[in-house]
C-alpha cells in the first residue's frame, strides 16, 4: 500500500473512530441544508389573507348559463392565497397583529352590481404596512386573480352576445336575461318575406313587390354583417392567447437555487474544514516533520488531505441529495453527472482548506481561518451581480454553486457545466500547488 | 565505544541560514557505530538545527553530509526522536507503530510493530490511545517509531528535557542497549551531567559554531575552576567556555 494510500487510510480510522465528528459532518449540513433552503423558499408560500364578504344579499348571479356566488369566487382565490373567512372587526385586529397580509373585503351589493352591470363591482384590498414587501405580493396576486376572473366572466358574456347574434341571424329559443319566447330570426324572415313578395307579384302588385325588395336586401345585408360579429367576438373576448406547457416534472426554479445554496453551504464547510484541520493537525501533532523524512512528499500529503476532504463531501452531498429527493418534489436526476460534479467540487474546497490549513500552525487556527474565509466568499457566490461574480468565480464556491444549479433547475444540459467542471479542476490545482509550496516553506512546530 | 575503522557520518562546514541569521556557521561532525555524541549548548546555540540537517529535515546551504555504512550502502538511514513527540494522538500504540512501519516500508508492518512493542515494553498499552500515555511512556513510542525503519544512527532531541528521574533511567537503560547493538546516538542537551554520562564525546555549540569538541572531563581540564565554587565543575566548565569573549563574540 502506498504512502498516500496509508495516509488515507489512517484519516478514516480516525474519521469514523469519532461519532461526534461523523453525526457533526451529517447532521449540520442537514440542518444548513434546511435552514437555507427553507430561508429561500420562503417567497414560495401562500400569503394569508382575511376575507371579509360583506355582501348578504343577492348571493348568486347568472351568467349565461352559469350562476356564479361569492363563494365560486373565493374559491378560485383560495388557489393562490390562503384566505380565512372573517367579520371586519377581526380581519383589522389579525392585520394589526401581523397574523394576515392583507385584508379582502367584498362589499355589499357585489353580486348585485354585477348582475345589472350598471355599477363596477369592485373589491376593497388594505395591505399590512409592516411588511410591504409582502403586500405587494399580496397585490400581485389578487390583482393576477381579479384579471384571470374578469377574463372568465367576459369569455362568458361574450358568448351569450355571440349566441344572441345566432338567435337573431337563425331564430329559435329565447332563454336568456330573464325572457323567454321564440324568435323569428332573420333567415326565416326572410324565407317569408320572399314567399310574400311571389305572390304580390303573381297578384300584379308591382309596387308592394318592389318596396319588399328593399326588406330582402336589409336582411341579406344584416345577416352578412353579423356573419362577421361572431367571430370579432370571440377575438375580443380572448385578443391573446397564450398557449401553457409544463416544463420537467416537479422542477421548481426557487427550491432549486436554496437546495443549491444549502449544498453549496454544507459542502463548502465540510470539505474546507477538513482539510485544513487535517493538514493543521499534521503539524500540530508534529507528525508532518516525520512525514517529510522521505516517508511521504509534501505534495502527496497535501494530495491525500485533499483527496479525504472530496471524499468526504461525495458522501455527505449524496446523503443530503437522497433526503432532498426523498423529502421534496425537486427532482434531483442525473446522479451519474453528480458524482464528477461532487467530486471536483470537494476537490476544490478541499484544496481552498488545504491552504489555509498550509498558513495555520494550529488546527484551532486553521479552522478558525478556514470558516473566517471561506463563509463570506461562500455567499459572495450565492449572490448575483457583475462585481461579486468575479471574486466569486476566482474561489471554488462559485462554479461549484453554477454547477449545482445546472444540475437541480436547468431541463436541458448547457454547455456551461463543462467550464464550471474545468474551473473547478483548474482551481483545485492551483491551490492544491500552492498548499505544496507553502506547506514545504513552513517550518514544522 | 569510539574508535571504530569506517564512520557513520562524515559532515564538514555545514552553514544553515535562517533569512540571513546564520543558524549553522561552518560546523563538522562525524559518528561511527555504537558511538554516543551529545550536542551541548544554549537556547539558539544550533543544536535543533544541526539535528534536522543530519536527518535530512533541512538542507545545508553550504557543506558536505555523507553517510555510509559496512554493507555499502548509502543515504540517511537515521530515526528521528524529535522532543515533542511525533506521533498520532487518537491512535493507538500499536496502530501507530504499524502505520509508521508501514511507511517505513517494511516487508512486514504487523509483525515489526509488535517486535517494537516488546522492545520498547509498551505491551500493555499496545492497544491505548497515544493520548492517554503518560509523557515517559509517550517518549518511549516516539523513540520506538524512530527504530520502526531499522536506522543506524538515532537523533534526539533533548530526548528527556521532560522526563521524571525514574522515566528518564529507564530511556537512557533501553538506549544503551541500543548501543550495544552498535546503533549510534547524536543527541542535543542543554544538561552537562548527562552529557558526560551518557555520550562518548561532547560538542559545544555556540552562536551556530563548534566552540569545542572531547569529553566533558577534557573541557573541564581545559576551563579548570576553583574546586571550592558552587555547582558541578561540568556545568562551571561550560559557562565558562561560552561566557569566553573569543566564543561569545559575534
Amino acid at each position: 500500500m502506498t504512502a498516500f494510500l496509508l495516509l488515507l487510510r489512517k484519516d478514516l480510522r480516525l474519521l469514523v473512530r469519532s461519532p461526534i465528528v461523523v453525526a457533526v459532518l451529517i447532521g449540520y449540513p442537514l440542518l444548513v441544508a434546511f435552514l437555507v433552503s427553507s430561508a429561500l423558499q420562503s417567497e414560495e408560500r401562500r400569503p394569508a389573507i382575511a376575507v371579509v364578504n360583506l355582501d348578504t344579499a343577492g348571493r348568486t348571479v347568472q351568467v349565461g348559463d352559469r350562476r356564479l356566488s361569492v363563494d365560486d369566487y373565493l374559491n378560485r382565490l383560495d388557489d393562490d392565497v390562503d384566505l380565512k373567512r372573517l367579520g371586519a372587526d377581526s380581519a383589522t385586529r389579525e392585520l394589526d397583529a401581523g397574523r394576515v397580509s392583507a385584508v379582502l373585503t367584498i362589499p355589499a351589493g357585489f353580486i348585485g352590481d354585477l348582475q345589472s352591470g350598471v355599477r363596477q363591482p369592485a373589491l376593497r384590498l388594505v395591505t399590512s404596512r409592516r411588511s410591504p414587501i409582502e403586500g405587494q405580493a399580496v397585490t400581485r396576486r389578487l390583482e393576477a386573480a381579479v384579471y384571470r376572473f374578469n377574463q372568465g366572466l367576459a369569455a362568458t358574456y361574450v358568448q351569450q352576445v355571440v349566441r344572441l347574434v345566432d338567435l337573431v341571424v337563425n331564430g329559435g329559443q329565447l332563454g336568456f336575461f330573464g325572457r323567454s319566447g321564440d324568435a323569428l330570426g332573420l333567415v326565416r324572415t326572410r324565407v317569408l318575406v320572399v314567399d310574400l313578395q311571389r305572390r304580390l307579384a303573381a297578384s300584379g302588385a308591382t309596387a308592394d313587390t318592389a318596396r319588399l325588395e328593399q326588406i330582402v336586401n336589409f336582411i341579406d345585408e344584416t345577416q352578412s354583417n353579423l356573419d362577421l360579429a361572431r367571430p370579432a367576438a370571440a377575438s375580443i373576448a380572448n385578443p391573446i392567447a397564450l398557449q401553457t406547457a409544463t416544463g420537467a416534472s416537479g422542477r421548481e426554479p426557487l427550491s432549486a437555487f436554496g437546495v443549491a445554496g444549502a449544498l453549496l453551504v454544507s459542502l463548502a464547510l465540510v470539505g474546507v474544514l477538513i482539510a485544513a484541520a487535517g493538514v493543521a493537525a499534521e503539524r500540530e501533532e508534529n507528525t508532518l516533520v516525520r512525514l517529510r523524512r522521505g516517508l511521504v512528499s509534501v505534495p502527496a500529503i497535501i494530495a491525500e488531505k485533499i483527496v479525504f476532504a472530496a471524499l468526504t463531501c461525495v458522501v455527505v452531498g449524496a446523503a443530503l441529495l437522497v433526503a432532498v429527493a426523498g423529502l421534496t418534489d425537486l427532482a434531483v436526476g442525473r446522479w451519474g453527472l453528480w458524482l464528477p460534479v461532487l467530486v471536483l467540487s470537494g476537490l476544490a474546497f478541499g484544496a481552498f482548506g488545504a491552504l489555509v490549513g498550509a498558513a495555520a500552525r494550529e488546527t484551532r487556527t486553521a479552522l478558525l481561518a478556514a470558516l473566517m474565509l471561506a463563509l463570506p466568499l461562500v455567499f459572495v457566490g450565492l449572490i448575483p451581480g457583475d462585481t461579486v461574480a468575479l471574486v466569486a468565480r476566482v474561489v471554488p464556491f462559485g462554479p461549484a454553486f453554477s454547477a449545482f444549479r445546472t444540475l437541480l433547475a436547468e431541463p436541458n444540459l448547457p454547455g456551461g457545466l463543462v467550464a464550471d467542471l474545468s474551473l473547478l479542476g483548474g482551481l483545485a490545482a492551483a491551490l492544491a500547488v500552492a498548499a505544496s509550496l507553502l506547506l514545504s516553506r513552513q517550518k514544522a512546530l | 565505544m569510539t574508535g571504530h575503522a569506517s564512520p557513520l557520518l562524515e559532515a564538514t562546514g555545514l552553514v544553515r541560514r535562517y533569512r540571513g541569521l546564520v543558524a549553522l556557521d561552518g560546523v563538522g561532525l562525524t559518528l561511527v557505530a555504537g558511538e554516543a555524541v551529545a550536542l551541548l549548548g544554549a537556547n539558539g546555540a544550533g543544536k535543533t538545527t544541526l539535528l534536522e540537517v543530519l536527518a535530512g529535515i533541512r538542507r545545508a546551504h553550504e557543506g558536505t553530509l555523507v553517510w555510509s555504512y559496512p554493507d555499502g550502502s548509502t543515504g540517511p538511514a537515521v530515526g528521528w526522536v524529535p522532543q515533542r513527540p511525533s506521533l498520532y494522538a487518537r491512535l493507538t500504540t500499536r496502530e501507530n507503530l504499524r502505520l509508521f512501519a508501514a511507511l517505513e516500508r517494511r516487508p512486514q508492518p504487523r509483525i515489526v510493530a509488535d517486535e517494537l512493542l516488546e522492545k520498547a515494553d509498551l505491551v500493555g498499552v499496545a492497544d491505548r490511545p497515544a493520548a492517554q500515555l503518560s509523557t515517559g511512556t509517550r517518549q518511549r513510542l516516539n523513540l520506538a517509531i524512530a527504530l520502526a525503519g531499522e536506522p543506524r544512527a538515532l537523533l534526539l532531541d533533548e530526548p528527556s528535557a521532560t522526563l521524571s528521574p525514574d522515566q528518564r533511567h529507564r530511556l537512557w537503560t533501553w538506549l544503551a542497549e541500543l548501543r550495544r547493538e552498535g546503533m549510534a546516538l547524536v543527541f542535543a542537551t542543554q544538561s552537562v551531567d548527562e552529557a558526560a554520562r551518557q555520550a562518548d564525546r561532547t560538542l559545544v555549540l555556540a552562536r551556530g559554531r563548534r566552540v569545542f569538541s572531547g569529553t566533558i572531563a577534557e573541557l573541564i581540564a581545559r576551563h579548570p575552576s576553583d574546586p571550592a565554587s558552587a555547582g558541578d565543575p561540568g556545568e562551571r566548565a561550560f559557562l565558562a567556555l561560552i561566557d569566553d569573549p573569543a566564543v561569545a563574540a559575534p
